[in-house]
C-alpha cells in the first residue's frame, strides 16, 4: 500500500516539477572553517541534490514541494539534517559546519609504555609475523620481545624481564584472560620458553609500564596475546625439526574452525650429534596436545576455545663448587593444562559485551639428589568487562574479575606437605576522553581484595597523548600497580602483602611512512618487596620490607623502506636500578638488571633466491653477582653478553619452507653469575662454578609443508 | 500460513517488480554511470559518488548504487594520491552495506576481494601474509557464486599472477584464468544493452594479465 502511495505521490510531484522548482544554496566548511569540498547535500528521499565545490559551496535545483529534510553528508563526518519549507523560492542556507568523526584512524593513539604488534591497528611497532622471524627467537614469542625497548636478556633464564623488574613481575594473558605458569618448568641455569605457539595469535600487545587498569598483579609488565578468529581454511600443516616434530589439521567454514594440533620434542637426537657442556643423563623431551576452535556467534558474536595439554621433563647432573663428582642429579617431570573459553559481541547500540573463563593447572615433580618434592598450582579466572561509546568521543570500559588460586608442595618423604587457598575479586573501570582528535585522556581505577593477605587496595592509573605534528606523539603514563609475592614464599608466610610499585612514563614516537622512532623515559618505585635472611633455598623471617627503583631511557629505531626488501631494527635500553630484596640487606643492583642493553635485527629477502635472510645481534654489559670473598653485596658483574644470530628461511615452493637458524655463531663464551660454595675451603677461598651455556652455539633445522586446496598456504608464521 | 507466505511472495514480486521498472531510478544511475567513465580528478570521483549515494539513501533496497559508490571509493584509491587506507575503509563500509541488502551476490563479493587487494598493495611486506590468503579465498566465493562473473575471474587471475610473480613460478595458473576472463567479458558484451545498469569493468585487468603471458 505505502508502495503504491509513494509512487502515486511521486508521479504528481513529477507533474509539478515544471512549476515547482526550488533552488537550494549554501556553503560547507569545516570545524577550521575552511570550505569542505565533496559533501553530499540533497532532500532526503529524492534523487535530488549534488556535491558542495572547491569553496565548499553547492546550489541545486529540487521538484520536490512542502516540508523536506536536507541531508548534508560526507564519509568521516557527522551527517547534518535540516527541515526547509520548499515552495518554488531560492532558498539561501546558512553556512553550515560539518563536525569529523573521530575514528581509530583520524585520533591519537596513547603509546606511553605499549609496544603492540598486530596487522589490524595503527601506531603498531610491530607486526606478528616480525615476532616470529627474528633469528634469535627461534620461534618463541618472548624470544622477539628481547630485542624489543625495555626488555634484558638473562641468557640463562629466558623469561621477559622489563626494565629492571623479576621476571614474575610480568603477568601474560590469552585473550584479557590470565595464564598461570605460562613459561615450561625448566631447572636451574637452563633457559626455559613460552608454552603457547606464536602462530595461536593474530596480535600481541606489550606493555612496558604504565599499563590499562583492565590488568593487574603483574608489577612492571603486561603481556597480552590475541589469539586468532576464524580460520581462513581447512589445511593440514606438517613440521618435522631437529628437535622433534608435529601435525596440525584445521577444519574451518564461514561460521566455525577447528584446529587440533600435537608436537613431540626432544633434544636427545640433537645433544648426541652436538656436544653438550651441560652434564645431560636425560635430554629435555615433551609432548603437547592442543585444540583451538572458534564459533561465530547471533549477529556478530565470536566465541572461542583454547586447550592445551602438555607433559615434559629432563634430567641432569649439576655440577657443586669445590666437589669433584659429577654434582647432584635433579630429575624434573612436569604437566600442564591451560583451558580458555570467551565470547565477545558488539552491540549497534554501542555496548560490547566480554566474557571469559581460564583455567591453569600446572604440576612439578622434582628429585633432587633422591629427594621427592612435588608442586602443584591452580588458578581459575573469571572475568566480565562492558564497554559503553557514550559517543565518539567518550567511552568507558567496566569489568569485573574473580581468581581462584590454589598452591601445594609436598614432601613426599617423609609426606609433609604445606599449601594455601586463595580468593582474589577485582573490579575495574577505565574512560577515554578524547578532548580532540590530538588530545586523549585516558583515566582508570582498579581496587582488589585478597582472601589470604585480607588485604584491600586500590590503583588509580591514567595515560595521556597529544599529537605534536602529523607523524609524531607525546605521550604520558602513570599509575600505581600491586603484586602479591610468589606461592612458594607465601606458603611459608600466609600473611604477606602485596608489593607495590608507581611508574611514571614519557613517550615520544615518530611514525612515517616504513620509519618508526620511539625515545621512553621512565622512573618506577618499589616498596613492600619480599625479604627474608638465610638463603634462597631456606628463606627464614619473610617479610614486606624491600624497596628500590629503576629508572632509565629506551630508544628504537626501525626501518623498512630505506634499503630495498630489507627491514631492520635497533634498541638500546639504560635501566639504572636498585633494590633491596631477598637476601640483600642493601639496596643493589639486581642479577637481572643489567645497565646498558643494545640489540639489533636485520631481515633481507632475497627474491632470486626465494629466501628470507635474518641477523640479529643482542648486548648487554653483564650481571651483577656477589663474590663472597670480597666484602659487600652484589660487588662484581660477569663479563659482557653477546649473541650473534644467524637465520635463512627459503621457499622452494608456496607451501613449502625450509627454516635452518643457528645462535651464539661467533661461540661467545657468555656467563650468568657464579655458584660459591657456601663454606670456605681450606685456603679460606669460596670455590665458585661459572654460570655459562649449555653449547656454545644451537641449531635448529625444519622442514614445515602445508597441505590444503589453496597451494599457496604456508606456515610462515611458525616459523 | 500458507495465504501468508503467498501474500509475502506478492508483496516481494511487486516491489522487484517495482524497482525493475523504476524509471527515475534507472535514468539516475545510467546519469552516474555515464558520468563515471570520465572521470579525472579525485573531486570528480567524490561527486560521482555522491551522486550514486543519493540514489542508495533514497532507494535503500538496492545494491547497485553503494557497489558504484563503493568501486569508485576503491578506483580512487588506487589512482590518486590520496589517503589509501581511509579510501579503501570507506570502499568495504560501503560494499558491505550492499552486502546486507543482497547477500551472496557474486558481484560483490568479487567487490569485496578488489578492496581487500587494496588494502594488501598499501603494505604488501606486511599484509601480504594475511590478507594474501583472504583476497584469494574471497574471489573463490565469487568465482563460486556465479562462474559467469568476468570480474571475479579476472582478479583471481590478478592474484594468481602476482603469486607466481613472487614465488618465481610458472604464470600459467594466471593465464588461463585471464583467458576465461575474457570469454567472459565476451559473453557480457553481448547483452549490454542502453539500458544495462549491471557493473562491465575489469577487462582491462584481464587483458594486462593475459598481455603477460604471450
Amino acid at each position: 500500500m505505502k508502495i503504491r502511495l509513494t509512487l502515486f505521490a511521486s508521479f504528481v510531484f513529477l507533474q509539478g516539477a515544471v512549476f515547482a522548482q526550488t533552488v537550494i544554496s549554501g556553503k560547507v566548511l569545516d570545524e577550521k572553517n575552511l570550505p569542505l569540498p565533496g559533501v553530499n547535500v540533497f532532500i532526503k528521499g529524492s534523487f535530488d541534490g549534488t556535491s558542495s565545490d572547491e569553496n565548499g559551496e553547492f546550489n541545486f535545483e529540487s521538484a520536490e514541494s512542502g516540508t523536506q529534510l536536507l541531508v548534508i553528508s560526507m564519509m568521516g563526518f557527522k551527517t547534518q539534517e535540516q527541515a526547509l519549507e520548499l515552495n518554488g523560492e531560492s532558498i539561501k542556507i546558512p553556512v553550515i559546519t560539518l563536525k569529523e568523526e573521530f575514528s581509530e584512524l583520524n585520533t591519537v593513539t596513547i603509546s606511553a609504555g605499549a609496544i603492540e604488534a598486530s596487522d589490524e591497528k595503527k601506531s603498531v611497532i610491530l607486526r606478528p609475523l616480525d615476532i616470529v622471524t627474528t633469528p634469535s627467537a627461534m620461534g618463541d614469542i618472548v624470544g622477539a620481545f628481547q630485542t624489543l625497548p625495555g626488555t634484558s636478556t638473562v641468557g640463562n633464564d629466558g623469561r621477559l624481564f622489563v626494565r629492571g623488574g623479576d621476571a614474575s613481575e610480568v603477568g601474560i594473558f590469552i585473550d584479557g584472560m590470565r595464564v598461570g605458569n605460562a613459561y615450561g618448568t625448566t631447572a636451574g641455569n637452563v633457559p626455559t620458553r613460552t608454552r603457547f605457539n606464536p602462530n595461536l595469535f593474530k596480535g600481541t600487545f606489550f606493555s612496558t609500564g604504565g599499563y590499562s587498569a583492565e590488568y593487574g598483579q603483574a608489577l612492571s609488565s603486561a603481556l597480552a596475546l590475541n589469539t586468532k578468529d576464524l580460520a581462513k581454511r581447512s589445511q593440514g600443516d606438517l613440521s618435522i625439526m631437529s628437535v622433534g616434530g608435529g601435525y596440525s589439521h584445521t577444519l574451518a567454514n564461514d561460521q566455525r574452525s577447528l584446529t587440533v594440533s600435537g608436537n613431540i620434542f626432544d633434544l636427545k637426537p640433537y645433544q648426541a650429534l652436538i656436544k653438550q657442556d651441560f652434564d645431560w643423563e636425560r635430554a629435555p623431551y615433551g609432548i603437547d596436545l592442543e585444540v583451538a576452535a572458534q564459533q561465530k556467534t547471533a549477529k556478530g558474536g565470536l566465541w572461542k576455545v583454547l586447550a592445551r595439554t602438555e607433559t615434559g621433563g629432563m634430567k641432569l647432573w649439576q655440577p657443586q663448587p669445590g666437589i669433584e663428582s659429577r654434582g647432584i642429579l635433579v630429575d624434573l617431570t612436569n604437566s600442564y593444562s591451560y583451558a580458555q573459553t570467551n565470547w565477545r559481541r558488539a552491540y549497534e547500540n554501542g555496548w560490547s559485551l566480554f566474557g571469559g573463563f581460564s583455567y591453569s593447572h600446572n604440576k612439578d615433580l622434582y628429585n633432587l639428589d633422591g629427594l621427592n618434592l612435588e608442586r602443584k598450582n591452580n588458578l581459575s579466572h573469571a572475568k566480565f568487562t562492558a564497554t559503553y561509546d557514550f559517543s565518539d568521543r567518550i567511552a568507558a570500559k567496566n569489568g569485573l574479575e574473580y581468581f581462584r588460586n590454589d598452591y601445594q608442595e609436598t614432601l613426599t618423604e617423609p609426606g609433609f606437605s604445606r599449601s594455601f587457598g586463595e580468593n582474589q575479586v577485582y573490579l575495574f573501570t577505565e574512560w577515554d576522553w578524547f578532548l580532540s582528535r590530538k588530545f586523549v585522556l585516558r583515566t582508570g581505577l582498579r581496587s582488589g581484595v585478597s582472601s589470604l593477605a585480607s588485604e584491600e587496595w586500590l590503583d588509580p592509573r591514567a595515560s595521556l597523548a597529544y599529537k605534536i605534528s602529523e607523524n609524531g606523539t607525546f605521550s604520558f603514563a602513570a599509575g600505581r600497580f600491586h603484586q602479591l609475592p610468589l606461592e612458594n614464599l607465601r606458603v611459608l608466610n600466609p600473611d604477606l602483602k602485596n608489593t607495590q610499585s608507581e611508574h611514571l612514563i614519557a613517550n615520544y614516537l615518530l611514525q612515517k611512512e616504513g620509519i618508526t622512532f620511539r625515545a621512553e623515559a621512565f622512573y618506577k618505585s618499589y616498596d613492600h618487596l619480599v625479604r627474608y635472611d638465610g638463603i634462597p633455598q631456606n628463606p627464614q623471617n619473610i617479610r614486606n620490607e624491600g624497596e628500590g627503583f629503576a629508572q632509565g631511557f629506551d630508544l628504537f629505531f626501525r626501518d623498512r623502506k630505506s634499503l630495498k626488501n630489507t627491514d631492520y631494527w635497533i634498541t638500546y635500553s639504560f635501566v639504572d636500578s636498585k633494590r633491596s630484596y631477598q637476601q640483600y640487606e642493601t639496596q643493589v643492583q639486581p642479577d637481572f638488571a643489567p645497565k646498558h642493553n643494545f640489540s639489533v635485527v636485520v631481515k633481507h629477502f632475497v627474491p632470486t633466491l626465494k629466501s628470507q635472510l635474518g641477523m640479529s645481534w643482542s648486548f648487554n654489559d653483564g650481571l651483577t653477582y656477589t663474590d663472597p670473598n670480597f666484602p659487600g653485596e652484589m660487588n662484581s658483574k660477569t663479563v659482557s653478553y653477546q649473541n650473534l644470530s644467524l637465520s635463512w628461511s627459503y621457499l622452494p615452493r608456496p607451501n613449502l619452507i625450509i627454516h635452518a637458524a643457528v645462535t651464539n655463531v661467533t661461540g661467545h663464551e657468555n656467563i650468568f653469575g657464579y655458584q660459591y660454595a657456601l663454606t670456605p675451603n681450606e685456603q679460606g677461598q669460596f670455590e665458585s662454578i661459572p654460570q655459562g651455556q649449555g653449547a656454545p652455539r644451537f641449531l635448529f633445522l625444519g622442514i614445515f609443508l602445508t597441505l590444503s586446496k589453496d597451494k599457496n598456504a604456508n606456515q610462515l608464521n611458525n616459523l | 500460513m500458507k495465504t501468508i507466505l503467498s501474500t509475502l511472495v506478492l508483496v516481494f514480486a511487486f516491489i522487484f517488480k517495482v524497482s525493475a521498472n523504476d524509471p527515475a531510478f534507472e535514468n539516475a544511475m545510467k546519469t552516474q554511470i555515464a558520468a563515471m567513465k570520465s572521470i579525472q580528478t579525485p573531486a570528480e570521483s567524490q561527486t560521482v559518488t555522491n551522486g550514486f549515494l543519493r540514489i542508495a539513501e533514497a532507494k535503500t533496497t538496492e545494491w547497485l548504487p553503494l557497489y558504484y559508490a563503493a568501486y569508485l571509493q576503491s578506483i580512487a584509491a588506487f589512482r590518486f594520491e590520496v589517503n589509501k587506507d581511509e579510501y579503501f575503509d570507506q570502499a568495504m563500509e560501503l560494499v558491505t552495506k550492499a552486502d546486507k541488502i543482497a547477500p551472496n551476490n557474486s558481484e560483490i563479493t568479487a567487490l569485496k576481494g578488489f578492496i581487500i587487494m587494496g588494502k594488501l598493495s598499501v603494505d604488501p611486506m606486511s599484509r601480504g601474509q594475511e590478507m594474501s590468503p583472504l583476497a584469494m579465498q574471497t574471489f573463490g566465493k565469487a568465482i563460486a557464486l556465479d562462474k559467469e562473473n568476468p570480474r571475479a575471474t579476472t582478479l583471481m587471475a590478478q592474484m594468481e599472477l602476482g603469486m607466481s610473480q613472487f614465488f618465481g613460478s610458472g604464470p600459467e595458473k594466471a593465464c588461463g584464468l585471464a583467458r576465461v576472463g575474457l570469454e567472459l567479458f565476451a559473453k557480457e558484451e553481448a547483452k549490454v544493452t542502453e539500458n544495462y545498469l549491471l557493473p562491465t569493468w575489469g577487462k582491462d585487468q584481464a587483458e594486462q594479465v593475459a598481455g603477460v603471458c604471450k
